[in-house]
């Protein structure tokens, strides 16, 4: 139990990849605390699933795009726990468009909600990290790759890395270790949303060397370890979890009648 | 206020016209409503009435007038 004690706020942590950091860090003995935006049904079904790992879980509704309700979200972890350890910047959202179809409130909206939201949960937080902590920033490979109608969502995740680094510099004499994860597509409710087009969410798996896209649990596995003492001396990297998509995109080891098992052998 | 006229109001300033005013088998999209106002009308809703909306039963929604009803009816299931 590597976190136990320890208490966590997974930003948009009740579904999607954001439950399955929760139920990681759950897992590895952190307390957790689950901001959800909308589905207080499935906000709740998660927390009673971290709870049977053994530790406490609560839920807290905040729009991370409305600074006022990320400063209630955060009065209420200091009033129930104190202090907090770890912290998941995970919520996302994102217009869907190309950059010529993109108005100023869809903009805003992808920015404040992915980029925003991180700059002030990590003021917030750092006051209650009083013995150090861990962040982390959950991003993905369109910040730095061009995928279609991602533009919003991809220079959102590139502000977000930009912010990671910065960050990890100025919050390292505090003891706070920064870091951010980034993800090519990810199997998830969230994909299967964006992209109405399976063919592209199909050509990830058959163009990852690693013979399958990446899971929500792979994801949170590398959470979990940058959330860990092992880490310490991580500052300021986004850690790429793609399988190898980002560095082969034509996989000579990629074809259309392969599919890895969970190891990605064939 | 009834659900017809707190949904009117919430779409109102959300889409930025005072004068909304709904007809028969008008849609959100007839008020020049984009996918975003969308979102924001229906998180409004919730937070107004304290219900969740299901994503899967607003496919079946064509139209205000059905949305409505379907407000008054998860407000009714909550009690």
């Amino acid at each position: 139990m590597p976190l136990k004690g320890r208490v966590a706020l997974v930003t948009g942590g009740s579904r999607g990849i954001g439950r399955a950091i929760t139920l990681k860090l759950a897992e590895q003995g952190a307390d957790v605390v689950i901001n959800y935006f909308r589905k207080r049904s499935t906000a709740q079904l998660t927390a009673q699933e971290a709870q049977g790992k053994g530790v406490t879980a609560c839920t807290i509704k905040a729009n991370v795009g409305e600074p006022e309700q990320i400063g209630r979200m955060f009065d209420e972890i200091e009033t129930r726990f104190g202090r907090l350890d770890i912290l998941v910047n995970n919520a996302a959202s994102g217009v869907a468009r190309t950059a010529l179809e993109l108005d100023d409130r869809g903009w805003d909206w992808t920015m404040d909600i992915n980029a925003r939201a991180f700059l002030l949960c990590v003021q917030r937080a750092a006051r209650l990290m009083k013995n150090g902590g861990k962040i982390v920033s959950i991003s993905s490979l369109g910040a730095r790759m061009v995928w279609p109608i991602y533009t919003a969502v991809g220079v959102s995740k590139a502000a977000l890395e930009a912010l990671t680094r910065y960050l990890a510099i100025e919050l390292a004499p505090k003891g706070i270790c920064v870091n951010g994860v980034s993800a090519s597509a990810v199997e998830s409710e969230a994909l299967r949303m964006y992209v109405a087009d399976q063919g592209l969410a199909e050509s990830f798996w058959q163009t990852t060397p690693a013979g399958r896209m990446v899971r929500q649990e792979d994801i949170a596995s590398v959470v979990a370890f940058l959330c860990s003492d092992d880490s310490i001396m991580i500052r300021g990297q986004i850690i790429v979890i793609d399988g190898g998509l980002s560095l082969s995109p034509i996989s000579p080891t990629a074809r259309e009648d392969r599919q890895g098992d969970e190891h990605g052998r064939p | 206020m009834t659900v017809e006229e707190t949904v009117k109001s919430i779409a109102a300033r959300i889409l930025r016209k005072p004068d909304l005013d709904f007809g028969p088998a008008a849609t959100f999209k007839d008020f020049g409503a984009d996918s975003l106002d969308i979102v924001q009308i229906l998180v409004a809703v919730e937070d107004a009435y304290d219900i969740e909306l299901d994503e899967d039963e607003l496919q079946n929604v064509t139209d205000v007038a059905g949305f409505v009803s379907y407000v008054e009816r998860k407000v009714g299931e909550k009690g």
